[in-house]
């Protein structure tokens, strides 16, 4: 943050920008109308994908995660991002390399070859934390910018696990019945139901989706079935990748498994968009798998 | 009991073969490398199986996330390295958040298959993302479809990531040079390939 | 001071086996010695601490004719009392003698490097024997002990200790902090291994308490302000409003045959509704009340806090005149010579372990909730029901090491040593009361390590309880039939597990109770690492504190079960009479004492003190300090601080610690 504006360098990672375009356009045009101003982080790369890269060499993590804090550093500016995976690369590695000066130096050895330094001067931030903060925007502020309210919707909430796991390193507290999220949703206007196993993973992380993806879209369907066992009408997240995985999966898991849900799958803040007057145009919706209409219907 | 049988028969040595533990079966800096890597306490671990119980990939596989953590501290590292459950983790961190030992057996995990890797085991998908980054600074690349969709939405077409100012990819391969990561992906796959 | 004599120093080396010999060159440091200013001897033995070890100081004292004494050792805190004694038989002042601890300081902390260790057993000896050269004569002082004893807390521990201490003719202040005494074993109902009834066990020994003519029963009264020293001991006590007055206190207010006769009539009549503690709000009380039926003394109680005064109760009691809704809190003072804590411990807040649904799930109890529901004197007279529907549950299960042997920061590190045990009694409680029901054990180890313990368990693994080796993860609830999944690995079988249950019992860890540091810093006893109150030594002194005259009893001191709590209870009593029998106790000299010539009268000292040893006095037409000596710890405060330099704090004079420090800076160039 720079001075009294709310600015962030808006770190896109890959599946937003690259297959939900919408996520992107909602993420800069609802937290305009809150007061939060999100610049291009020009130059950034993949995060890179935790899951992947993590498991090949941390330290190789540790540097590509690190050139990408490094541009906002030279900018000044914290980040924001709108991807569990993302948070966990960046916020994380930016973590780990201000506590750790062995790990640190090593990054910052490497980084030298492309006239880089980690200096550990800014901090990283999921966007759903800067609306959920009073001291930046708060619920009520959210509250107010809804011109559309989601009345009558039932709206599941799916956290993630990157964001607030684990939650010793983190700083959200209780990752076994959060609500915070829950709170946000219902700031717009929907019934933020209550489901079995809420905290449970989609399925896709930590390159289970590309390594197993019946075992990944099994996960991804107990989760479906606790969501539909009390009527949701979408599932809302924070993480392009879990939105992939319910999205997606529910085509592969018709393919696959032979059962249909259906059941819409909306970023939060493509849900913002919506409560905040945009168009299902305006937000790319058609891209989704899985067409959000009979979601659409109860509130348009 | 003779660890080497000699039967002179396959099928017969394969039924009978030696099962005992042998404290020289363990590689103590087997331990001391995951628990570098992984930034963890795993020698700590007292089996109670709040991990596994925690696991959402237990229930509908073999993977079994406490006896990883059993195997870094007895130093069982091909036993653990070439289990293919190494793999099944979706590093969602509830064993790490509920462990009672303050372990994190997902990075015990992670450090794992960062020493598999050194062992040319990994899902040949992680290489494939690797050759997509060097190329393109993305492992989901943008495409056509998605440019007109940002087109529409009034976005740039390309993203003002390494996609708008691929200037910035030179810097990304000498990153992974440095780890002879893009080396080792396309020998990988190539030996695949044969 | 006594004119000095010049020093003759004998140093003494233990071997002690080889804990220190293992790691510390002997022969070299004893060579070493000699070659010290001031040492005529220097020897070395296995055991210094052995009746020939201690001869050898005997004998070399009145050979050599030493001044000083230096052996070279473990911690003063475990053999300075021996060689005292020994110095002593040798024929001169104890307080001659001075200790080098290069065991617990030394060879045990530096193991592997015995170049590192020897030279420092050098420095070691060298500034213990700059000290004992400049020791002088001193005399202890002794001090005559008030015949009686305090008691904070009157659960089992309390009890018993008061009991003993009563029973050998002591007077004790039994003082609780709540209406009743029992504690938490009133609140359960069965005890292991034996499954006797608790209040039936308790009961006769609470009865005698409330009998017993040497016990002085102050209950919903607190200890407000501890003075003074072992034998010495004034403490304040707050008597909160109880808002009830006993016949006795209202005799002495001239109401003849009134006071509480525990009738009932007021409770009867009173409109307020709150959640009996006691029954931990299963079931309700009034605004006056009594816990339980059982209770001791039988008196009601007001709750000011949800009293609405509008006065029925006092219309209710009628001529008894035992309420007075304007009561306020009273202060007494008592004078002991020693004291007990027995101050007990709570539960740890489960909820705190998110993951077990504590608080979310209604169907999750913990382990003394469940003491209530299966005891026939509990809210639901001992048909044990689900909280969520009121039916008899199936199958139940049980979290072992709920918040125990947790190092996360959120629970416990410690095992709470008894919850494996009463979580088998209560598998037992519901084969036996409800038949066909099932009782999972979810556990790591079963800690059944008492008399008759393991037979227990065998017992009840015969009766049929489930035995599943792993930690509980995590648990959800049907929201419809309010059932619990409980998530865990079976380890030996090594898959998930998932069950689901009517019923989940948590044996929560346990933590000190809420008051218990209020109660330990008044009395000046320190708290281990873990909270629980710390004992003199972990071994050979766990009723005593570092502070003398003040002993410990029960849980406040670690989690322990009944058994040993009352041998606990017992020992500390047969500790805390010995000074009041003996009659007088020698305190240690190590006094300030006022150089009265330099002494300017500024009084600064006497505030600094945090002993109230010091006063200022007239001497010869100036002011001066004077110490009471008996008041007086040493703890060099005043003579730190004293700007004239007036203040001689013997046993650790200015001289004597100057030629430690030299000692050590100079390497032994003096």
């Amino acid at each position: 943050m720079s001075g009294n504006k709310h600015q962030y360098a808006f770190f896109l990672g890959c599946i937003a920008p690259n297959r939900y375009p919408g996520c992107e356009a909602a993420a800069i045009r609802t937290s305009a109308k809150v007061g939060i101003e999100l610049l291009p982080l020009k130059g950034a790369s993949c995060c890179p994908a935790p899951g992947a890269f993590g498991s090949i060499d941390l330290n190789v993590w540790y540097a590509m995660a690190a050139r990408n804090v490094v541009l906002a550093e030279q900018m000044n500016m914290d980040i924001t991002l709108i991807c569990n995976g993302c948070y966990k690369s960046i916020w994380e590695v930016n973590h780990i390399l201000k506590h750790n000066d062995e790990l640190r130096d090593g990054v910052n050895e490497v980084l030298k070859e492309i006239d880089m330094e980690f200096k550990g001067t800014i901090d990283v931030w999921h966007l759903a934390e800067l609306y959920y903060d009073p001291a930046i925007c708060g619920v009520d502020k959210i509250r107010a910018s809804v011109t559309r309210p989601l009345t009558g919707t039932k709206i599941a909430v799916h956290y993630g696990c990157h964001l607030m796991k684990p939650k010793k390193e983190r700083h959200f507290g209780d990752t076994e019945n959060p609500m915070w999220v829950d709170e946000l949703v219902e700031a717009l206007g929907a019934e933020a139901v209550q489901y079995r196993n809420k905290m449970q993973c989609c399925g896709a992380g930590g390159g289970v989706r590309g390594f197993d993806i019946v075992h990944s879209l099994d996960i991804t369907n107990e989760k479906l079935i606790n969501v539909k066992e009390v009527g949701a009408d979408a599932i809302t997240e924070v993480c392009p990748f879990c939105q992939l995985e319910y999205d997606r999966g529910q085509i592969e898991i018709a393919e696959k498994f032979g059962i249909k849900y259906g059941l819409p799958v909306l970023h939060f803040n493509e849900l913002l968009g919506l409560a905040q007057g945009m168009s299902p145009q305006e937000l790319a919706l058609d891209l989704h798998a899985i067409d959000c209409k009979p979601f659409l219907e109860k509130i348009l | 009991m003779a660890r080497e049988k000699n039967y002179g028969n396959p099928q017969l040595e394969n039924k009978l073969r030696d099962r005992y533990y042998y404290v020289d079966d363990t590689k103590p800096e087997f331990l001391a490398n995951v628990e570098k890597i992984g930034r963890t306490i795993a020698h700590m671990c007292y089996q109670c199986g709040t991990c596994t119980g925690s696991c959402p990939s237990a229930p509908r596989s073999s993977y079994r996330i406490r006896l990883f953590v059993r195997r870094a501290v007895l130093g069982l590292e091909e036993e653990a390295l070439t289990d293919p459950d190494l793999w099944l983790c979706t590093t969602c961190y509830s064993c790490t958040d509920r462990c009672p030992r303050d372990i994190a057996p997902t990075d015990i995990i992670m450090a794992m298959r960062n020493l598999a890797f050194k062992w040319d085991i990994i899902p040949r998908n992680f290489l494939q993302t690797v050759q997509l980054i060097y190329k393109s600074g993305h492992g989901v690349p943008n495409n056509d479809v998605n440019r007109a969709a940002r087109e529409r939405l009034g976005l740039p077409r390309d993203p003002p990531t390494t996609h708008a100012y691929p200037e910035f990819i030179p810097g990304i391969q000498k990153i992974l040079d440095h780890y002879k990561l893009k080396e080792n992906a396309d020998r990988m796959l190539a030996e695949e390939g044969k | 001071m006594a004119e000095k004599k010049e020093a003759r120093i004998g140093v003494f080396l233990c071997h002690c086996g080889t804990n220190i010999a293992g790691s510390i060159n002997i022969k070299e440091v004893q060579d070493y010695a000699r070659t010290l200013p001031g040492v005529v001897v220097s020897d070395e033995y296995q055991y210094m601490c052995s009746t020939p070890g201690q001869g050898k100081i005997v004998d070399a004292i009145k050979e050599h004719n030493l001044t000083g004494i230096v052996v070279a050792a473990c911690s003063p805190r475990l053999h300075e009392p021996t060689f005292r004694v020994a110095s002593k038989v040798g024929g001169i002042n104890p307080f001659r003698f001075e200790m080098a601890n290069i065991r617990e300081q030394n060879s045990w902390v530096h193991m592997h490097d015995k170049e590192g260790a020897t030279a420092k057993a050098k420095d070691a000896v060298r500034i213990a024997v700059a000290k004992a050269s400049l020791l002088e004569d001193l005399f202890p002082k002794s001090v005559p002990v008030e015949k009686a004893a305090i008691v904070v807390g009157a659960g089992v521990a309390g009890i018993q200790a008061s009991l003993d201490l009563a029973n050998a003719g002591i007077p004790t202040y039994l003082v609780e902090k709540t209406p009743t005494i029992g504690g938490r074993m009133s609140q359960l109902d069965k005890t292991f291994p034996t499954l006797d009834c608790s209040q039936c066990i308790l009961t006769p020994k609470m009865v005698d308490v409330g009998r017993n003519e040497n016990i002085i029963l102050k209950t919903y009264t607190e200890v407000e302000k501890v003075e003074g020293y072992i034998g010495n001991f004034e403490i304040t006590l707050r008597k909160k409003a109880r808002g009830v007055m006993t016949p006795e206190e209202a005799e002495a207010k001239g109401i003849v045959g009134g006071g509480c006769n525990g009738c009932g009539d007021c409770s009867g009549v009173c409109p307020v509704i709150k959640g009996n503690e006691f029954e931990f709000a299963m079931a309700p009380r009034k605004a006056i009340f009594i816990h339980h039926p059982q209770v001791v003394p039988n008196i009601y109680t007001v709750d000011f806090e949800s009293c609405i005064k509008c006065g029925l109760c006092v219309e209710a009691c009628g001529d008894k005149k035992a309420i007075d809704l304007e009561m306020e809190d009273s202060f007494e003072k008592i004078k002991v010579g020693t004291a007990i804590l027995a101050t007990g411990y709570e539960l740890f807040p489960i909820e705190k372990k998110a993951e077990w649904g504590y608080n979310r799930f209604e169907n999750v109890i913990t382990g003394l909730e469940f003491e209530r529901l299966i005891c026939a004197s509990g809210p639901t007279g001992g048909h044990l029901v689900r909280p969520s529907d009121g039916q008899t549950p199936k199958k139940v299960g049980f979290v072992l090491c709920a918040g125990s042997r947790d190092n996360t920061g959120i629970g416990k590190p410690y095992c709470s040593r008894f919850c494996c045990m009463y979580s088998l009694k209560h598998a037992h409680q519901i084969i036996e009361k409800i038949p066909g029901v099932k009782a999972y054990l979810f556990y790591m180890d079963i800690r059944s390590f008492g008399k008759m313990y393991e037979e227990f368990y065998y017992r009840i693994q015969d009766e049929g309880a489930k035995f599943i080796r792993g930690r509980v993860a995590n648990i959800l609830e049907d929201p419809k039939s309010r059932n619990l999944m409980v998530f865990a690995e079976d380890t030996l079988l090594q898959r998930p597990v998932n069950i689901e249950l009517d019923l989940v019992v948590l044996a929560s860890a346990v933590q000190p109770s809420p008051e218990a540091d209020t109660v330990r810093k008044l009395f000046g006893v320190s708290k281990s690492a873990d909270g629980w109150m710390l004992e003199a030594h972990p071994k050979l002194n766990p009723c005593g504190t570092t502070t003398a005259g003040v002993f410990l009893a029960g849980v406040c001191q670690g989690p322990k079960d009944i058994p040993d709590t009352v041998a606990q209870a017992e020992g500390a009593a047969s500790a805390a009479s010995i000074p009041i029998h003996v009659g007088k106790v020698e305190l240690e000299p190590y006094f300030a004492q006022c150089m009265e010539e330099k002494c300017a009268g500024c009084g600064m000292c006497v505030n600094l003190c945090p002993y109230s040893a010091l006063a200022l006095v007239e001497k010869e037409g100036k002011k001066v300090m004077q110490v009471t000596e008996a008041k007086c710890k040493g703890c060099g405060t005043c003579g730190g601080f004293c700007p004239g330099g007036a203040i001689h704090m013997q046993h650790f004079t200015t001289p004597q610690i100057v030629a430690q420090i030299d000692a050590f800076l100079l390497g032994g160039e003096q």
